[in-house]
């Protein structure tokens, strides 16, 4: 039943995807903070597309540090079941081994499978709690889960009603576009992904990410506020020092977000095809339903500039039930530009 | 009834005056001799209680077997804790807002065994069938009944019981198609004569004669009872010497029972026949439910203790406050302790039901045994309306299908459904889907 009388909140997004093993996929749990606190979305379901135990805890460490206290299902984190993947990045590493004064300076608190959810059943259940046309999901990794998501009995239809638009931040469509490992890990459920998926899809390549890369200049600069920082953290033990980060997972975000306004261009519409390698292409025309970012070369510092103003912002104050920050529970903050421009570009 | 040389029918019945017929429980003589055993009928019952549970006083810490000591509300099932597996995070998502807004109690009520969201209505109630009543479409025609719907609380079906749910959704648990509930029966007096169909269709001059003379309905089998008796061995003998002591004995609490309501003023309208003791009540109640597994009557059953959302206080403990109201305790340790003591008080008297299942032999175990019994709640933390981690134990061994004695937690976001789709598994009954399940549990973890 949709509700009626209320003005509609900030769009809901689901983010599922190889998230501890990229550093974009972390980045992109603190830019929704940012959106959050600009009141412009809400991050409804996380989930790793891969098992991997550690990479849950790393994930769950990082989301809590912005939600300390979720409410029921969000901050949840999801994960298939299976063999878990063996994850030994030193990101993650430095996070969760990181000791303080008193002990492990970030508290892990998935301990085990159990305190995971399936990824497939926990996105639709967050699903079920949106409006109609007000939710979006955000893949950055295998599409194994969003496959099984769609055949969970009852669940196409949900998706067909709740879903406005899947970005990928899968593929590249460059002039080099090499095979993604993302893709290659579950080919066949990449290609259904594209072959049966209910609503429109826009995939962001990595040329797109490398294009508006998170600048590492920021690491240092823009945490300052926070003591110890998770992000912080993972990126010096990442140990590549003045290295940008591609901001696919980002990019892919924003869009989702926020897709009219025009902070990237888009492909006409067209066909993805996946190659055995994981290889993707983009053929335009033949009635398809797929289209991917492109970076406008004139909008790019403005980008950039936003995902540090967003992904470096502090934790956003949060309403009662865990919900959108007000007027009564929000500090004062000095004025920030809203992330859609007034005037938003076709 | 008619005895011959052959194996006696699980159908025999001991028939009397007017529609009286007292069946009979599983004995040895139904067996046809030189053939394999015949296996007894697994039974399933949902025992349901209301406003969530203290779960820091319910939940088994670790997993694996239940060998620690038990948690404060679980206590009075001691005796039980090698029948018995407690669930952890078996979730209803349907009970949840889903942009619905308040209403936790209907909606957690109204999905708890329908397995989907019922619609917000006081008029136009819409819920789904029940997974108890699925079962029973499938097997009820081997019994008498094909379900039995209790209760204790109150079985209005209209009006608004929650924040514009019907009282439909918050005082029924089983449901025969999308828009019909099926009301529990509360009066215990109406539950013996459903089940041994007595004054039903007497004439008046019959009822008015046996009401005098308050005769036994075991009175009026007494011919087919001695007949059947001389055919049957000492082990026969003994078991249903005592089914029918049962019998009896449930016969002098209902009459106990009218007299108390007759003499002692509850402070609310009762009907006739219900005890205003709780643990009277309850046990009345489910003596009977076991009388009625017993017999083969029915081997699916429906119990709301207390309907969903429920205020009623527990003077037989000395809580004069609604059941509902301290609930909502808002970390007020005086309320949260009296929480603490309802729930306690509801799992004594769930003991005294397993007691009697237990001690209830039937071929080469019992009654516990060849059952599944569910006991839980449709909100787990009462005070915040939370619909994950539902409190639920499975209790019985469902016919050699369970292996008990266990803590088994699942994933978070687990559907109950799942739960649903296994017990239906093991009744025998196949359904594809069900509700919102994303898969049956592991086998291997229950059995």
């Amino acid at each position: 039943m949709q509700g009626r009388g209320a003005a509609l909140p900030p769009i809901g997004v689901a983010l599922d995807g190889d998230l501890a093993h990229r550093l974009d996929g972390l980045l992109a749990i603190a830019l929704f903070n940012g959106l959050f606190a600009r009141g412009e979305s809400r991050l409804i379901a996380l989930s790793l597309s891969r098992p991997s135990l550690r990479g849950a805890q790393l994930v769950e460490v990082v989301s809590a540090f912005y939600t300390p206290r979720p409410r029921e299902g969000v901050g949840m984190v999801g994960m298939p079941e299976g063999p878990m993947t063996a994850m030994s990045d030193p990101p993650a590493a430095a996070i969760l081994d990181r000791e303080g004064p008193e002990g492990p300076l970030y508290e892990v608190r998935v301990k085990s499978l159990i305190d995971t959810a399936d990824n497939a059943v926990l996105i639709r259940n967050m699903l079920l709690a949106q409006h109609d046309g007000n939710a979006a999901i955000v893949l950055a990794g295998p599409a194994t889960g969003l496959v099984r998501l769609m055949k969970l009995y009852g669940a196409r239809p949900q998706i067909e009603a709740k879903v406005a638009r899947l970005v990928l931040a899968v593929g590249a469509f460059g002039a080099d576009a090499a095979p993604d490992p993302a893709v290659a890990a579950d080919v066949a459920a990449a290609r259904t992904l594209l072959e049966e998926w209910p609503t429109p899809i826009v995939a962001v390549g990595r040329e797109v990410g490398e294009a508006v890369a998170y600048p590492a200049a920021s690491f240092e600069r823009d945490f300052a506020w926070a003591p110890a920082h998770p992000l912080v953290d993972a990126y010096r033990a990442a140990g590549e020092p003045g290295r940008d980060v591609p901001a696919t997972t980002l990019a892919a975000v924003l869009h989702a977000v926020h897709p009219g306004a025009g902070h990237f261009d888009l492909s006409p519409p067209g066909e993805i095809a996946v190659a055995a390698d994981g290889r993707t292409t983009f053929t335009a025309g033949g009635g398809g339903r797929h289209r991917h970012l492109i970076v406008n070369p004139a909008r790019r510092d403005e980008v950039v500039r936003l995902w540090t103003e967003l992904v470096a912002a502090p934790p956003a104050p949060r309403g009662r039930r865990g919900g959108p920050p007000t007027a009564a529970n929000q500090p004062p903050q000095p004025p920030v530009p809203p992330t859609r421009p007034p005037a938003a570009a076709p | 009834m008619v005895v011959t040389g052959k194996a006696l029918p699980r159908r025999t019945f001991l028939r009397g005056l007017g529609a009286t017929a007292v069946a009979l429980p599983f004995l040895d003589a139904m067996t046809p001799a030189l053939s394999a055993k015949t296996k007894p009928p697994v039974r399933l019952a949902f025992l349901y209680v209301p406003n969530g549970i203290d779960m820091a006083n319910w939940n088994v810490a670790q997993e694996g077997s239940l060998t620690g000591e038990l948690p404060r509300i679980l206590k009075p099932l001691e005796a039980f804790r090698h029948d018995m597996i407690q669930l952890g995070n078996l979730t209803h998502n349907s009970g949840r807002a889903l942009l619905d807004g308040a209403g936790d109690h209907g909606r957690c009520a109204g999905s708890y065994l329908t397995g989907i969201q019922v619609r917000k209505s006081t008029v136009d109630i819409k819920a789904s069938v029940s997974c108890d009543q699925l079962i029973a479409n499938e097997i009820g025609n081997e019994t008498r009944f094909a379900s039995l719907e209790l209760g204790m609380d109150d079985s209005r079906q209209a009006g608004d019981c929650d924040s514009g749910y019907s009282c439909a959704y918050t005082n029924n648990l089983a449901w025969r198609s999308e828009t019909q509930p099926l009301p529990p029966i509360l009066d215990p007096r109406i539950l013996f004569e459903r089940l041994f169909g007595t004054d039903a269709d007497m004439t008046p001059e019959q009822r008015e004669r046996r009401t005098r003379y308050r005769r036994s309905i075991l009175d009026f089998v007494m011919g087919d009872t001695k007949r059947l008796q001389s055919d049957l061995g000492p082990t026969d003998r003994r078991k249903l010497d005592e089914y029918l002591s049962s019998i009896r004995e449930v016969e002098r609490q209902l009459e106990r029972a009218e007299r108390d309501s007759i003499e002692i003023d509850p402070g609310l309208p009762k009907p006739y026949g219900v005890p205003p003791d709780f643990g009277e009540h309850f046990k009345l109640m489910s003596d009977m439910l076991t009388i009625a597994f017993q017999a083969d009557l029915t081997r699916v059953a429906t119990f709301m203790m207390t309907r969903e959302g429920t205020s009623r206080s527990y003077r037989e403990i000395g809580i004069a406050d609604g059941h509902h109201p301290c609930t909502h305790h808002q970390g007020n340790t005086d309320l949260m302790e009296k929480v603490t003591r309802i729930n306690e008080y509801h799992t004594q008297q769930l003991a005294g039901f397993l007691h009697k299942l237990k001690n209830t032999p039937e071929g080469d175990s019992n009654l516990l045994d060849n059952s599944l019994i569910v006991y839980g709640a449709g909100l787990s933390d009462g005070n915040r309306h939370t619909h994950e981690d539902l409190p639920t134990l499975l209790i019985g061994r469902g016919g050699g299908q369970v292996q008990p004695g266990r803590r088994v937690i699942y994933r978070r976001e687990t559907p109950m459904c799942n739960f649903h789709l296994t017990l239906m598994d093991m009744m025998g009954v196949h359904v594809e889907n069900f509700g919102d399940a994303s898969g049956r549990l592991d086998l291997a973890e229950l059995g």
